[in-house]
């Protein structure tokens, strides 16, 4: 499989250089600002020289905020403010920011100074918003909502093209004014928004989220808005239009794939199989690609819309599982959906992925996946599905070999609450034991299965009694008593190491049982079914295969009790919350029910009448 | 295998040189060569010594030939830098050997050709270099980054001059072009397959990046937390070594790698990359499945440095049985499968330290201290794996005890040993005067293993067993003696926990007479031509325990007001007196100066406590235990307080005004300044002398009569008679100046009839004469409407000192009040009330507190009066508060 970059966290290799030369070339530029700031200050403020300073500080700032040193450039812009002359008039300042704010605005007036003190807010509403200072922003959302209508009138930057034509000394920002201010208009309605779905207020977030999607901004920022509403509509219980809008997203920008994931929760939340297999292979297809770097507009690489939306919530909100998490459940469902084969090649390409040293698109967090034995086993049992069981065979034998020579000698099970007595490590240690025979006794189970599917009756019942000797070994030990060979009726919870356990006997003793009626041994085959019914009251396949045997033997009534019992049982859980190699093998001797029906009706038709 | 490859490639090169023809011209810069002449040659002369001296001879001394020794071969010699970087040696491209002394440059030395054959010069010094595994290029750590060098560009340089008859070096500069990628401070690479690791530190972790080896591209990076902050000092490199379940570099027993590094590593069949930190961490990290996490394998708590795999089981199969690391200060731990499998053991062990560098063969793990170069025989496993019961050939850590020398000396590093044609076992070590040095390693201990002859066998066990016998015995004596000593320590702990509840029981509660205490007696004394107040402590254990040696007694002196010191600090003076040993019933006297003439810091108030070091009944031991640092029990026992009346000097009255034999001519000269200082001041006190300050206190007699305290002091004085209340103002005024208060009694020569006298002449430790006098008066008393007269003992202190009135003033209310509250009480209080005196007595503070008001908001105000004048005012305040008292009944 050809993995190019889905980067996460890291850049690539290649960008690295041009990465860390921009860096530098930033470090630098701030630098320099600075000294020309200071420079600049050092002489007490000439109103004639306001607009040329303001223009440093912006610069200056804008550097500082690139670099991610908010408090520095907070205070720079503060102090600079205070500089302005007209400023000084109004006397002492308010601490509180946003007062602050507003006296400037009002002081500087209509004069000539009012777009430059404007473009320091601009830079201080954007430091608000790197640093999640939503409230603030909603305090001052007429001021900012003005001075954004103001900018991006574009009347300033007229003026001013018409007085830089005239003067060529009037100072450039390093960043496009108005580009900066669109910026920072649909980051703050992306923010908002998330921060208001977070909180349940998803109505309200809709309705700035779509007056946002239409704002001029990047493809990624629009497709954000689109993301957002979609999720809103979701959380309004609304999810035909929250997959339009996810689709929205989509379309704008092919590379947000937490639209995506969220689409195949939907399906899947609605059991739209399909569509959600779909949505899995797209997404996994989709995170492989190589992330194409963004085209930034001109002028606005400074600032990316990353610096500016860092909020918990929204970064929650767009998260997604790894490649490899997805491809395990896109392999997962293939196979549990009829669709073995793809399965198959899903879980071939998930463990050929897990066997290379490229890690991309593995990151620390997010679901991990299970265990490399638990993937082994599952991709052994779709093997098996598919009909192939000398691959399944041999991913069972390197599970064996791997794990055989490390299995514990005797292990005891206890109740969870027994465990916290002991320390956690003897726990996690026994624990660790227990999986490891578990994952033995199912590889084996496995094998058992596919030396029936062979029908080689011999090999199977060698493997299946492996099987079976190695599970007698565990104990159970109950409070208060010894430990004691579990039984059925000590399962408490599905899921559970025991219920596994008595899972995988219950099967293997029915495939010995099976094997043995195979080679006509019916005694030895009705004792391990009868065994098999006890450790697992719903297999079917051993319900149905005692009575035959039973009725092989003769014993006619008790075989119709026993299909009758069989067919009556409802089992307490889905079979397809089980991992795969705990179900019930499909490629063995099968009986069939109706045949089965039809003998029971010969034999005493008022019965079933 | 290796020495075809190298032959092709050396074949290889000088085709290519046949072919470009490039004209020889020797970049290779003197600097290093410079760097070891100077001493010695002078600028000019190098030009002619240069040049044959650049062939680096190479010469061959045998240390010795004798049986059981090594042979050690100087190759070439480099200079050693001195430099804070850990020199390094490698082997690389078949046999050459790659080494760094810690400076800019890498030397690649073929001991085929015996020569130096090139140089790689790095923009700052080279920290670590791996070769690619088809020795194509190589990947140099330098300070900035990691650099990419082709062999075939270093090979070019090598032989530059085929047709030369002396072969020279050439130098590579490692230029921005073939710069890898970017990172600062590598510090370690490794490279495992394709992939490329890189270790570095940042401020506070320790952080292994991956990168692909094809196109370099960042995989991931993996962050360990650092344990302890980073040192500054020594620049300690980590280690990064890899091991392998199965195929490939150094592989570990299947069972052994399972155990350490999980199942899913083993079914993944992954590479590990082991990785040891300065900080003694053993962590390793597993290359698959793709997202393993790094765990720690052990921590050895002393800087790794070295790991490796060792203890080759079956020789067919070339797997390690085991896995060594060691740390800087001997600590190494052999990590192998124990229990047929059922679990990793760690077996640690000791070895006489420091160890600068190490590395291991299948038998023996090879370290040099500096000082000599050691060889540690690990157990061998046996070849086929027994049965749990079949007691193996197990790692014990007293085998770890018993290293043998091979005497050479000042290895700095050694690379990976080999295996000669003859069987001998070849090390090649970096000197620490840099020095490359082949040591071949006799042959006879190499093969027959340590018992070295059949015949021999049985003498050797015999001698092994005696000398672990002997081990044993030395081991136990010191055991012992730990235990008696533990012994010790904790029966004294116990004497200490027991007092110190005697002590801590009495502090809640109401105050109890502590059964461990300390009264004092104050005394003037003449010390260095000086007076001062001596206080005399005594300890009084009257407890049932013994104090014994390891407690002090501490006792802190600190005025309760005083004229601020210059640090802005109470001047307060810390005693500690450490005895031996105090048994029950015994007291323990200790004297200390509390202040000297002319220091008028009273009253002074002295705290007694009880200090007992558990540093110093530890010792060391205390060293260990972490959360120990003050480590020491304090038990305070009782404050005492020295106030003016203890530190008045009573003179008879004969001498009441003329100067006493110590006031000499310093005190007159004093007395002099003083009366100058006045004179100038101006104001009120220009009288000087004739201004005299005085406050009273008055008492009524009867309370006084009934006061038990008082009442004793009469018995006393009578001689336990009983006599009818004779002059009530006489007996307060001795009792003043005797008895104990506070546990302290003043100790006054004389006579003491000076004291039996209602008028009592005294200097202040300042040398004033202060004037005490008691006398009886009769107060008159409006109560209901009836005129009633009381009886009551003014005393009255007078002094032209105001600090010495003030001091007295409060000594005596103090005691005063201190003697009434020991009173009984009385059944039923004659209601008085004085009336027409308290009347009188409230406009009076009414009218004061205007006063004091008034100076108070000028002196804030700063205008208007003075501080002087302030001063003034304030002072007439307090005489008049104090001319005119309220009667104590």
């Amino acid at each position: 499989m050809k993995e190019q970059g889905w980067k996460w966290e890291q850049e690539g290799g290649g960008d690295t250089l041009t990465r860390n030369q921009n860096h530098t070339r930033l470090i630098w530029c701030s630098s320099e600002f600075h000294k020309l700031l200071r420079k600049i200050q050092g002489i007490p403020p000439i109103a004639d020289h306001t607009q040329l300073e303001l223009t440093v500080v912006f610069n200056a700032c804008l550097c500082l905020i690139a670099q991610s040193q908010f408090l520095e450039a907070e205070s720079l812009l503060t102090q600079a403010t205070e500089r302005v002359p007209q400023m000084t008039e109004d006397g002492p300042f308010a601490s509180d920011p946003p007062v602050f704010w507003k006296i400037a605005l009002k002081s500087v007036g209509n004069t000539a100074l009012n777009p430059c003190v404007m473009y320091l807010l601009c830079l201080q509403w954007a430091i608000w918003l790197a640093t999640c200072k939503l409230q603030t922003i909603q305090e001052l959302q007429n001021e900012l909502l003005s001075v954004f209508e103001t900018l991006s009138s574009g009347v300033w930057d007229e003026e001013r093209s018409a007085s830089r034509r005239m003067s060529s000394d009037i100072p450039l920002p390093v960043m496009d004014q108005r580009r900066l201010i669109e910026l920072l208009q649909i980051c703050t309605f992306i923010a908002q928004g998330a921060e208001r779905l977070s909180e349940g207020r998803s109505s309200e977030a809709l309705a700035g989220l779509q007056s946002a999607s239409s704002l001029p901004a990047p493809r990624t920022l629009i497709s954000y808005t689109h993301f957002l509403s979609g999720s809103c509509l979701a959380h309004m219980n609304r999810p035909q239009m929250a997959l339009q809008c996810y689709r929205m997203a989509l379309e704008t920008d092919s590379q947000c794939v937490c639209a995506l994931y969220q689409s195949m929760l939907i399906y899947r939340q609605h059991g739209n199989t399909q569509a959600e297999i779909q949505a899995l292979r797209l997404l996994h297809s989709t995170l492989m690609l190589p992330s194409a770097t963004e085209a930034s507009p001109a002028g606005t690489h400074l600032l990316p819309s990353s610096l500016l939306l860092q909020s918990q919530s929204l970064s929650s909100l767009l998260s997604v599982p790894s490649a490899l998490s997805v491809l395990h459940s896109l392999a997962l469902k293939c196979v549990l959906h009829e669709r073995v084969a793809e399965g198959v090649e899903y879980y071939l390409d998930l463990l050929a992925a897990l066997h290379t040293e490229d890690q991309h698109g593995v990151h620390a967090g997010g679901p991990s996946l299970p265990k490399l034995p638990e993937l082994y086993l599952q991709a052994g049992a779709a093997l098996l599905m598919a009909r192939r069981p000398a691959d399944c065979m041999a991913l069972c034998d390197e599970i064996i070999t791997t794990t055989l020579e490390l299995l514990p000698k005797k292990v005891v099970l206890k109740e969870p609450e027994e465990c916290e007595g002991e320390t956690r490590a003897a726990c996690a240690e026994v624990e660790d034991g227990v999986w490891m025979l578990l994952w033995v006794g199912a590889a084996y189970l496995l094998q058992g299965h596919c030396h029936t599917h062979l029908r080689d009756w011999e090999q199977a019942v060698t493997t299946y009694t492996r099987c079976i000797n190695l599970l007698v070994k565990v104990r159970f030990k109950k409070r208060g008593c010894q430990p004691q060979i579990p039984s059925a009726d000590m399962v408490g919870m599905q899921g559970t190491n025991l219920c596994i356990l008595q899972r995988l006997k219950g099967l293997s003793l029915a495939g010995r049982g099976i094997s043995f009626t195979q080679t006509d041994q019916l005694r030895e085959g009705l004792r391990d079914l009868q065994l098999s019914i006890q450790a697992l009251p719903e297999g079917k396949c051993a319900g149905l295969w005692c009575g035959e045997v039973l009725w092989r033997l003769g014993r006619k009534r008790e075989a119709v009790a026993c299909w009758e019992k069989t067919w009556s049982f409802t089992p307490h859980f889905s079979v397809q919350s089980l991992s795969l190699y705990l179900q019930e093998p499909q490629s063995g001797p099968l009986l069939d029910s109706t045949e089965l029906r039809c003998r029971i009706e010969e034999l005493c038709p008022t019965l079933s009448g | 295998m290796g020495n075809v490859v190298l032959g092709s490639y050396w074949s290889k090169l000088r085709r290519a040189e046949f072919c470009d023809g490039v004209p020889t011209t020797h970049p290779l810069s003197t600097t290093g060569l410079k760097r070891r002449f100077r001493p010695t040659i002078s600028h000019s002369e190098l030009r002619h010594v240069c040049r044959p001296a650049r062939q680096f001879f190479f010469f061959v001394f045998v240390v010795s030939a004798m049986e059981g020794r090594c042979a050690v071969e100087t190759w070439a010699e480099f200079g050693s830098s001195g430099t804070a970087c850990t020199p390094w040696l490698k082997v690389g491209f078949g046999t050459d050997v790659l080494l760094c002394t810690g400076v800019d440059e890498v030397y690649v030395y073929s001991p085929r050709e015996g020569k130096l054959t090139a140089v790689i010069e790095g923009p700052g010094p080279v920290t670590d270099l791996v070769e690619s595994p088809d020795q194509q290029c190589l990947y140099v750590a330098c300070a900035s980054g990691v650099y990419r060098v082709s062999s075939r560009l270093l090979g070019s340089r090598a032989g530059r001059s085929p047709a030369d008859a002396s072969p020279r070096a050439g130098a590579l500069k490692l230029s921005p072009e073939s710069l890898a990628f970017a990172e600062e401070g590598v510090l370690s690479l490794l490279l495992v397959g394709s992939v490329l690791l890189t270790l570095c530190q940042r401020d506070s972790s320790w952080i292994l990046t991956l990168y692909r080896s094809s196109d370099l591209e960042r995989l991931r990076s993996v962050r360990v937390p650092l344990a302890v902050p980073s040192e500054t000092g020594r620049r300690r490199r980590p280690l990064l070594t890899c091991v392998q379940p199965s195929a490939g570099g150094v592989r570990l027993e299947p069972i052994l790698f399972k155990l350490l590094f999980g199942i899913d590593a083993a079914l993944a069949k992954s590479p590990v990359v082991l990785c040891g930190l300065p900080d003694g961490r053993l962590c390793f990290l597993p290359l698959r499945p793709a997202g393993s996490r790094l765990g720690v394998l052990h921590s050895l708590e002393q800087p790794v440095v070295f790991v490796g795999a060792s203890g080759v089981a079956d020789a067919g199969r070339g797997l390690a049985r085991c896995l060594v690391a060691v740390g800087e200060q001997g600590r190494v731990v052999l990590i192998e499968s124990e229990g047929g499998g059922d679990r990793a053991a760690f077996v640690e062990g000791c070895v006489p330290g420091p160890v600068r560098c190490g590395c291991v063969d299948k038998k023996r793990l090879y370290y040099s201290t500096g000082s000599d170069l050691l060889a540690l025989h690990l157990p061998e496993g046996s070849p086929e794996r027994e049965g749990p019961s079949v007691e193996k050939s197990r790692v014990t850590p007293a085998a770890l005890r018993s290293p043998s020398s091979l005497n050479v000396c000042r290895v700095l590093a050694l690379a990976e040993p080999t295996c000669n044609a003859a069987g001998q076992v070849e090390l090649l070590g970096l000197s620490a005067r840099g020095q490359l040095q082949r040591i071949t390693l006799p042959v006879d201990s190499e093969d027959a293993g340590w018992p070295k002859a059949p015949s021999t066998r049985g003498g050797r066990s015999v001698g092994d067993l005696l000398s672990a016998i002997g081990d044993v015995g030395e081991r136990a004596a010191v055991l012992k003696a730990n235990v008696k000593s533990k012994n010790q320590i904790l029966r004294r702990l116990n004497q200490v926990l027991n007092i110190s509840f005697l002590l801590a029981a009495g502090t809640d509660g109401e105050e109890r007479e502590k059964p461990i205490g300390c009264r004092a007696t104050a005394s003037w004394s003449r010390l260095l031509e000086e007076d001062s107040l001596t206080l005399t402590c005594v300890l009084d254990n009257s407890s049932p325990y013994v104090l014994e040696r390891g407690w002090t007694l501490s006792v802190a002196a600190s005025p309760l007001s005083g004229p601020p010191a210059a640090g802005g600090q109470s001047s307060s003076a810390h005693f500690s007196f450490p005895f031996h040993s105090l048994h029950p019933g015994e007291t323990l006297e200790v004297s200390l100066p509390l202040a000297a003439a002319g220091e008028s810091c009273f009253p002074v108030t002295v705290s007694c406590s009880l200090i007992f070091s558990l540093a110093g009944l530890l010792g060391e031991e205390a060293a260990v235990l972490p959360g120990l640092q003050p480590a020491c029990v304090s038990l305070p026992l009782n404050t005492l307080t020295v106030d003016w009346l203890h530190a008045l000097r009573v003179t008879s009255p004969a001498h009441g005004k003329a100067p006493s034999q110590s006031s000499n001519t310093s005190d007159a000269v004093q007395a002099f300044l003083r009366l100058r200082r006045l004179s100038c001041g101006g104001g009120a006190e220009v009288a000087g002398e004739r201004e005299r300050h005085a406050a009273s206190v008055r008492v009524s007699a009867a309370s006084l009569r009934d006061a038990p305290a008082l009442r004793g002091c009469e018995a006393d004085a009578q001689g336990g008679v009983r006599s009818p209340p004779r002059n009530v103002g006489l007996s307060l005024m001795e009792w003043l100046l005797s008895e104990a208060l506070g546990g302290v009694t003043a100790v006054r020569r004389g006579d003491r009839s000076a004291l039996r006298c209602s008028v009592v002449h005294g200097r202040d430790p300042s040398g004033h004469p202060v004037k005490l006098t008691a006398s009886e008066v009769d107060v008159a008393e409006q109560a209901g409407g009836r005129e009633e007269t009381l009886t009551a003992v003014e005393v009255r202190v007078e002094s032209s000192s105001v600090a010495a009135v003030c001091g007295l003033h409060h000594a005596v209310l103090t005691r005063v009040q201190a003697a009434l509250q020991t009173a009984p009480g009385r059944a039923a209080p004659e209601k008085r009330t004085q009336g027409s005196g308290l009347r009188k007595a409230l406009h009076r503070a009414e009218r004061l507190l205007q006063q004091i008001q008034q100076s108070r908001i000028s002196g804030a105000v700063g205008v208007g009066v003075s501080t002087g004048q302030a001063c003034q005012s304030l002072l007439s305040v307090y005489q008049e508060l104090r001319e005119n008292p309220l009667l104590v009944i």
